[in-house]
């Protein structure tokens, strides 16, 4: 049998990661938290996950996208997918660099998109497909 | 100013007036034709020695010449000659064979005492007026050869004198040679005057002109640069992102200023680096250095106290951080000016030159003014960007402790948690539809007040409404589906465009058309009809069959927060904002909205709006 999916969501809104904590768990699914970008990072150098959530705004405007562009220039974590959940509105968030142009200015970093408030189905689905896109890991749901 | 510098070449320099002059000559040679015949019937009554015979046959040449003339010019005015020179041929062929004449006219009416002499001055003058300052001389001397000739002949006694016009036969004897002499001096000393005198004056008109063309080159240059620089400042006006802005910048200053490249840096925060955020003409590795050490680059630390840089022969390489690059590139001169509003200095803009010296002091002084005006149309679109930057970031705010309820609420009444039973499964449930009617109301009152911050005009663009409606139509058709209400959309083309941008009329038609579907009930139709109109307005048309606004309600539809009586009962969502927006939308626009409604049977609302 495979190992558990592991699952990293980085978000400095505590009960929203308690909400997205109990919905993967639900689903067997491991999931490790932290509270900001440094801690995600460390996280992350401890042991890779296999797919990060990850919030925009925490401590500064573009925290999560800092980090995000920080893992994709190292090739190490350069793979992991990532989905990106933000109380942006979607559209305005998908627009990428166009709407958040002035403080960015490189290539998109994250792999999907999610709006706030987290629908749990929505949740299950975009974190099911996004784990059995990437090889050899075994989502644990069915 | 090209027309400037024409008419200044054509003035000065007798172009034009050579041209014009080639038909004029002939239409004056009909006039001498006519002139002197008549006046040789008239002579020959007054004065019976007058040569008649011999003066009518001059008269026949001269006929017969211009109508070779006429001929050819008809030629030359179907097919008009690039340049002036077949002018200049033809206008040298008439004065020969017009001198020619007159020399004939002169010899049968007493040679060097003839008062048709005179006439040769006239083609002196035309000739050093119109043809080249040497012309003049040369007929002038062809004449006066003429005429030694003639009294030489007739002092060798081998041709016999003529009798002088109106007087006595005693004069027409051998002449005595002095007195012949003396005259024929006197008369090379007034056609070779009259020669410099014209040339003289034509030399120094020739001489200003050159003046002139030189100051209207320049003026023309300048013309032209400003021309480019208003496109340039019109083509930033219409950018609504940074880069796209910077790109236009430095892409204009290229074209403008004539170099092979230009880039603009700006500051970090700290303003110890600076990074090319937009280059022309460089190349990837000489940009790839990316961030440049301003304590490092003394260059760069100067220009960013308030110097301006200019080396026409970039020999103080040492000034440099990558002064290898500099060769590398093929860069001779550089200009670099900082970019600053008020005292306030943020980067630095670039030109460079492959040539050496390639700047004087006027390109400096021209570049400071693009420079001067990027510098305020990025600190411009910078603070447009950053208020709304801000109230995306309010809404934002607002939003995160709402989303984080909504999804707690969600994991619990989706069984998360454990089982909930039906009565509080309802409760939750109504919990979650307040919490989205809140975070609506955030919505449209980011939406309204990004919209009520004024979006410039200048920024606007045509807008392809046909594509528009076929982007958002399956979006609302599926809403629609839902409720079984049929949409029905007519797109009447040629539809011309409508100056916008396409968030505005996503928004304009989403909140239309939602309201639409949110107020018709199951089964209804929305009737959707854009046409152009016979005037040129863009009109759209949207017709349900709703519950209609009643009379009373009417007047407060644009009123923020108002929701009619009928519409609150039928729904719980909506802001009472959607109007407000649309109506603010439409100020933008320059358009209108008219609104009929019956109650029970629906509602029209017909908007017009200038199109393109």
């Amino acid at each position: 049998m495979k190992n558990k999916a592991d699952i990293l969501i980085i978000d400095d809104d505590r009960d929203l990661v308690n909400s997205m904590k109990i919905i993967l768990e639900s689903r067997a699914l491991n999931v490790r938290t932290a509270g900001d970008g440094k801690a995600g990072y460390e996280s992350i150098r401890n042991k890779t996950p296999d797919l990060i959530i990850l919030d925009v705004m925490m401590a500064t405007d573009t925290e999560g996208f800092d980090l995000a562009y920080k893992l994709r220039r190292e090739s190490v974590y350069q793979d992991i997918p990532i989905l990106m959940v933000t109380s942006f509105p979607k559209h305005m968030a998908e627009q990428g660099p166009e709407k958040f142009q002035h403080i960015m200015g490189e290539n998109w970093p994250v792999t999907q998109f999610l709006e706030k408030p987290i629908d749990p189905d929505d949740l299950l689905s975009a974190v099911m497909n996004l784990l059995s896109e990437a090889d050899g890991h075994d989502p644990g749901f069915f | 100013m090209q027309l400037g510098y024409e008419l200044i070449k054509n003035q000065f320099f007798f172009r034009k007036e050579l041209i014009e002059r080639v038909g004029w000559f002939i239409r004056l040679r009909w006039m001498v034709v006519c002139v002197g015949l008549t006046g040789s019937v008239a002579g020959s009554l007054v004065w019976p020695p007058f040569p008649f015979q011999c003066f009518l046959a001059i008269f026949l040449f001269i006929t017969a010449y211009n109508i070779s003339f006429y001929l050819f010019y008809l030629r030359l005015n179907t097919s008009p000659p690039k340049d002036e020179k077949p002018y200049v041929f033809f206008t040298n062929f008439q004065i020969g064979f017009d001198l020619l004449a007159l020399g004939l006219m002169i010899h049968f009416t007493g040679g060097i005492h003839s008062p048709f002499l005179f006439f040769i001055i006239l083609h002196v003058i035309i000739a050093g007026i119109l043809l080249s300052p040497p012309s003049s001389f040369i007929y002038g001397m062809i004449m006066l050869t003429y005429l030694g000739i003639e009294i030489f002949f007739q002092y060798m006694a081998l041709l016999s004198p003529q009798p002088v016009l109106f007087q006595s036969m005693l004069s027409a004897h051998v002449p005595e040679m002095p007195q012949t002499l003396f005259l024929y001096l006197i008369y090379a000393a007034i056609v070779f005057a009259t020669a410099a005198l014209t040339t003289s004056i034509k030399v120094s008109l020739r001489v200003k002109g050159r003046e002139l063309l030189s100051v209207s080159r320049y003026l023309d240059a300048s013309n032209k640069k400003l021309n480019a620089l208003y496109d340039m400042v019109k083509a930033m006006g219409m950018c609504t992102d940074l880069q796209e802005l910077m790109d236009s910048a430095t892409c204009h200053s290229s074209g403008i200023m004539g170099v092979k490249a230009c880039a603009i840096k700006l500051l970090d925060d700290q303003k110890k680096k600076l990074r090319f955020v937009s280059t022309y003409g460089l190349s990837g590795d000489y940009i790839a250095k990316s961030e440049i050490d301003v304590e490092k680059s003394v260059i760069n630390r100067r220009i960013i106290e308030g110097q301006v840089y200019a080396s026409g022969r970039l020999q103080e390489k040492d000034q440099f951080q990558y002064p290898e690059d500099i060769q590398k590139e093929g860069i001779a001169s550089m200009v670099c000016l900082p970019l600053r509003v008020e005292k306030r200095i943020f980067g630095v803009f670039c030109l460079y030159s492959g040539v050496l010296d390639a700047f004087e002091e006027g390109d400096i002084r021209f570049f400071t003014l693009i420079s001067d005006l990027t510098a305020l149309a990025i600190e411009n679109l910078r603070s447009e960007l950053t208020k709304t930057w801000f109230l995306q970031k309010t809404a934002h705010q607002l939003r995160a402790p709402l989303n984080a309820v909504q999804s707690m609420l969600r994991t619990l009444r989706k069984g998360y948690l454990g089982a909930i039973d039906p009565p509080k499964t309802d409760i939750l449930i109504r919990c979650e539809k307040r919490i989205e009617a809140l975070d609506n109301l955030i919505s449209d009152l980011l939406e309204l007040s990004i919209r009520r911050a004024g979006i410039d005009p200048k920024k606007f663009y045509p807008v392809n409404v046909a594509q528009m409606v076929d982007r958002l139509l399956p979006m609302y058709r599926a809403q629609a589906d839902e409720k079984d209400v049929e949409i029905e959309c007519t797109i009447q083309e040629p539809l011309s465009a409508v100056m916008g941008d396409n968030a505005l009329f996503d928004d304009l038609f989403g909140n239309l058309i939602s309201n639409a579907v949110k107020y018709t009930p199951k089964g209804g139709r929305i009737r959707i009809a854009i046409r152009t109109e016979d005037s040129g307005q863009m009109y759209w048309e949207i017709q349900d069959t709703g519950i209609g606004i009643p009379e009373e309600e009417r007047s407060h539809l644009f009123t923020e927060f108002f929701r009619g009586q009928n519409a609150r009962a039928i729904t719980e969502e909506g802001t009472g904002l959607g109007l407000v927006i649309v109506r603010e939308i439409l100020n933008q626009l320059n358009g209108t909205i008219h609104i009929t409604s019956t109650v029970g049977k629906g509602t029209c609302m017909i908007l017009r709006m200038p199109s393109v």
